[in-house]
């Protein structure tokens, strides 16, 4: 029991960041970021290279990943967003553009980083072990506590900075956060390298413990999908929520039924349905239609 | 509204004299045999486009049809091989069953809108490929393989079909086929969309609310469109499930379902045959970047990006003109 | 003769909110009813569950003795009693005489199938829809504009559009939600006098709710007064413009507001 509760958390923590991430660049511009898989798997590619490969240390490994997906995330929306929101007269383009990019990603990891599976060498050693009723190696307990300490930055910045203020005023009504003063084009472009840095950032740490490789992009994006779904679109507690929901299920999940395989996600699948059906704005998410 | 111009005529007569006559001198002339099965994919593809066009038609954002394709596919091979059917009667059986699901699912996500129809469907996707995993039935990752081909008809002594395992091309006989069902299908839709329920389902699309005041029943609108567009998914699903002889939980994938949607969105959503288009763009030049080897996906992904960014409105909207078609 | 609509006892609420609190009144046949009261009166949501677009909390609506609340709107309005809407709800991409066959779906004869296959029934459908367009069109006269994109109309064709889509279902009764919002003095009376038209021509019993005071005192026949969700008075014109508790309700609000 103990066991299952750890790795809710574990998985939970990782899960919530990458949802917070698509949350965030849909509540901004409603765009529903299709290439966000893409966009962790590069990050963690970032980081084995830096980390893995070149020896730099880990922490400064993670920044550069960080700083990458910002980076990317920036020229994606400035050139190919921003643009295409204003040239289109239907809305859905841009999840046809989000799904060229992610094609695109997907091309550009298989040329520069090739489809095989990498790894990294451990950060730390060592396994805690609680009568053998709790074991969880350290490396593990380390990335989650970074996770969590991620996710209250970026809760700290949403709440108490200028930007943080600026992306919620844009997130809930854009037009009135123009009339107030608020740059859209600007903080538009920031909330989605935000956004993109998020996802990279849980790249990076989950390259310590899962490794990374081209496939695992698509997989990502589907689960991010399921954990907005769950907390509901847009709302920053409902891809919190989301994420330590879907991470408990899992956690549960392969614990009981572990000898099944896959039929975990199956379940988690048709239990979505059938929550969607009940509440289809999820659970924090406003009612509407 | 019931009445073909002369010059809407001579164009149709023109696409079915290309296909059924102009592609195979073509292919015969040069060699490329390897065409046929391209154009074929096409036209199977480009079957379940058209039921992605029309849920679109209602306002509804569908990247699931890869789900029903699978289901299609599945069905037909199981009841070909497992109870010994004969093909061109599973093949309508894969699409009433795929129209069934589809009803049944239809029910609670329909009600969902925009991106969150959107995502759920794209989850469906991976439902159904799981599902495919865990049955008994589907012979999980193994999956269906060996299947055989359709075999011949014959009503009252006098042979309809011909039996394709006895043929000795049956590249071409099944490049006929998809053509036909591919014809058909978008005659069907064609006619849909210009009838009633094609108003209705525009008035929809536009306004929900407003199509409920004056007494349209959207629910019942919304599960019909989707169990038809569904029947597309999996006849197309089952028809390439013949050609292939097997069928795998991997044969339509999420991929496939985001496809499915950008064929109609490049081909425009605004235009009946803008998913043939489209799917015919998109396959068949993957196909020709398939000499570039490693840089096939680099170029085939910075095309599309550049189309969306240059023409968002899809390909035909070019032959309109801009804005003339919202 | 008994009343065509009832609103008996009926009460809304959201959460902890009460929108409506047991309002009730009778819509006469052949009658132009007018709903008015301060901004957050509760006048939209009263619509709204008369036509079913919203469930009520308690209490119901009857139509010719039948119920019509807590159904689904399109069953409301395939029974005759179809409302308008206050926004610019339109259909964006179809021509004014496009959006008015479409409202004709409920007269159809032939079956969605029939539709399909071009039966004759279908045919004689088309054209009956497209007779029945013009003809209403020309009624509002709105005939030059009939091939208008909706989205390029201006605000006071809008408002006439949304009517001549409500019409074209041939209702018995037509809820009309502020029809003279946002117009000009000019604007309104030319609305007054079609709505005044569409009852005395065509036969229809109007509903509506509405702000703009000169107006609803010129058409109705008699006014249905509410504030904070209750139903505060009721009755003619002229009964109304005396009625202590309107002009209270209607000073302690907002000043511009009366209008008279």
């Amino acid at each position: 029991m103990e066991q299952i509760l750890a790795n809710g958390v574990y998985l939970g923590s990782q899960y919530a960041m990458i949802a917070l991430g698509l949350t965030l660049i849909f509540a901004l511009m409603n765009v529903l970021n299709f290439a966000h898989g893409q966009m962790y798997v590069i990050g963690g590619f970032v980081t084995y290279t830096f980390y893995g490969q070149w020896g730099v240390p880990f922490v400064l490994a993670l920044f550069m990943s960080c700083v990458t997906l910002a980076i990317l995330g920036a020229l994606i929306e400035r050139f190919l967003f921003a643009p295409v929101i204003k040239g289109s007269s239907r809305e859905e383009s841009t999840m046809l553009l989000a799904a060229g990019i992610a094609f695109f990603l997907d091309a550009v990891i298989l040329l520069v980083f090739g489809e095989k599976q990498r790894g990294v060498p451990k950060i730390v050693d060592g396994v805690f072990n609680y009568d053998f009723r709790l074991i969880m190696p350290y490396d593990r307990i380390l990335i989650c506590v970074l996770a969590i300490l991620s996710i209250v930055a970026f809760i700290g910045l949403m709440q108490y900075t200028k930007t943080g203020r600026a992306l919620r005023a844009l997130a809930q009504d854009r037009t009135a956060a123009q009339l107030m003063g608020v740059n859209v084009d600007r903080y538009s472009m920031i909330g989605f390298a935000l956004g993109a840095m998020l996802a990279g950032l849980v790249g990076g740490l989950l390259v310590t413990i899962t490794g990374v490789n081209l496939g695992m992009g698509g997989p990502t994006s589907i689960k991010a999908f399921m954990m907005v779904m769950i907390g509901g679109a847009g709302v920053i507690s409902g891809a919190i929520w989301g994420g330590i929901i879907l991470g408990f299920m899992e956690a549960i999940g392969l614990a009981l039924l572990y000898q099944y395989g896959d039929i975990t996600y199956l379940l988690i699948f048709v239990s979505l349905m059938i929550f969607l059906a009940i509440r289809p704005q999820g659970l924090m998410g406003k009612p509407w239609g | 509204m019931f009445n073909v111009s002369a010059k809407q005529l001579t164009g149709v007569g023109v696409f079915l004299f290309a296909i059924f006559v102009g592609v195979p001198l073509i292919i015969g002339a040069t060699g490329r045999w390897d065409f046929y099965f391209t154009l074929t994919s096409v036209a199977l593809l480009s079957i379940a486009s058209a039921g992605v066009w029309l849920t679109f038609y209602i306002g509804r954002i569908n990247i699931g049809q890869g789900a029903f394709a699978l289901i299609g596919a599945y069905v037909s091979a199981i009841l070909v091989v497992k109870a010994g059917w004969s093909f061109w009667i599973s093949l309508p059986a894969a699409g009433f069953f795929a129209a069934l699901v589809a009803i049944l699912i239809g029910i609670p996500i329909l009600r969902l809108r925009g991106v969150y129809f959107a995502m759920i469907t794209l989850v469906l996707t991976q439902v159904v490929t799981l599902t495919a995993l865990a049955l008994p039935i589907t012979n999980g990752a193994k999956g269906m393989s060996s299947i055989p081909l359709p075999s011949g008809v014959s009503l009252f002594g006098i042979p309809i079909l011909p039996d394709f395992a006895g043929m000795e091309n049956t590249k071409l006989a099944f490049y006929y086929t998809a053509c036909i069902l591919m014809i058909v299908t978008y005659a069907a839709l064609y006619r849909l969309v210009n009838s009633r329920l094609g108003h209705l389902c525009r008035s929809m699309q536009q306004n929900e609310e407003l199509a409920s005041s004056i007494g349209v029943n959207i629910a019942y609108i919304r599960i019909v469109i989707f169990a038809i567009s569904s029947f597309f998914g999996g006849i197309g699903g089952a028809m390439f499930g013949s050609i292939a002889q097997s069928v795998y939980p991997s044969s339509f994938q999420v991929v496939d379902s985001v496809n499915f949607m950008l064929n109609c969105f490049l081909g425009g959503l605004g235009y009946v045959f803008g998913p043939m288009l489209g799917t015919l763009v998109l396959y068949f030049g993957w196909d020709l970047l398939f000499e570039f080897g490693k840089y096939q996906m680099l170029i085939y992904s910075t095309v599309l990006i550049l189309i969306i960014r240059f023409l968002p409105n899809g390909l035909l909207s070019l032959r309109i003109g801009k804005g003339g078609d919202k | 003769m008994s009343p065509l609509i009832q609103v008996k006892n009926v009460t809304k609420k959201y959460g902890g909110l009460t929108a409506n609190n047991d309002i009730s009144f009778d819509v006469a046949e052949n009658e132009i009813l007018s709903v008015i009261g301060p901004n957050g009166a509760g006048k939209s949501t009263l619509f709204k569950m008369i036509s079913s677009f919203t469930p009520t909390t308690s209490g119901e609506v009857l139509y010719q003795g039948e119920r019509i609340s807590n159904l689904k709107p399109h069953i409301v309005a395939r029974k005759g009693v179809v409302r308008t809407f206050q926004e610019t709800t339109i259909f964006k991409s179809m021509t004014v005489r496009e959006s008015v066959v479409v409202a004709q779906h409920l007269r159809a004869k032939a079956s969605l199938a029939g539709y399909f296959w071009g039966s004759k029934t279908a045919k004689e459908d088309v054209t009956a829809f497209g007779e029945y367009a013009d003809e209403l069109l020309e009624f509002l006269g709105m005939s030059e504009i009939s091939g208008e994109q909706a989205t390029n109309l201006p605000q006071g064709s809008l408002r006439a559009l949304g009517i001549a889509i409500g019409l074209a279902t041939d209702p018995k009764v037509l809820l009309l939600d502020e029809p003279f919002a946002g117009m000009n003095h000019d604007e309104t009376m030319r609305m007054v006098d079609l709505v005044r038209s569409v009852r005395d021509e065509r036969g229809v019993t109007v509903m509506l709710v509405e702000h703009d005071m000169p107006a609803v005192m010129n058409i109705s026949d008699r006014i249905v007064v509410l504030n904070f969700g209750e139903k505060i008075a009721q009755g003619t014109p002229s009964e109304i413009q005396n009625n202590e508790k309107v002009i209270e309700a209607y000073l302690g609000s907002a000043d511009d507001e009366i209008g008279m």
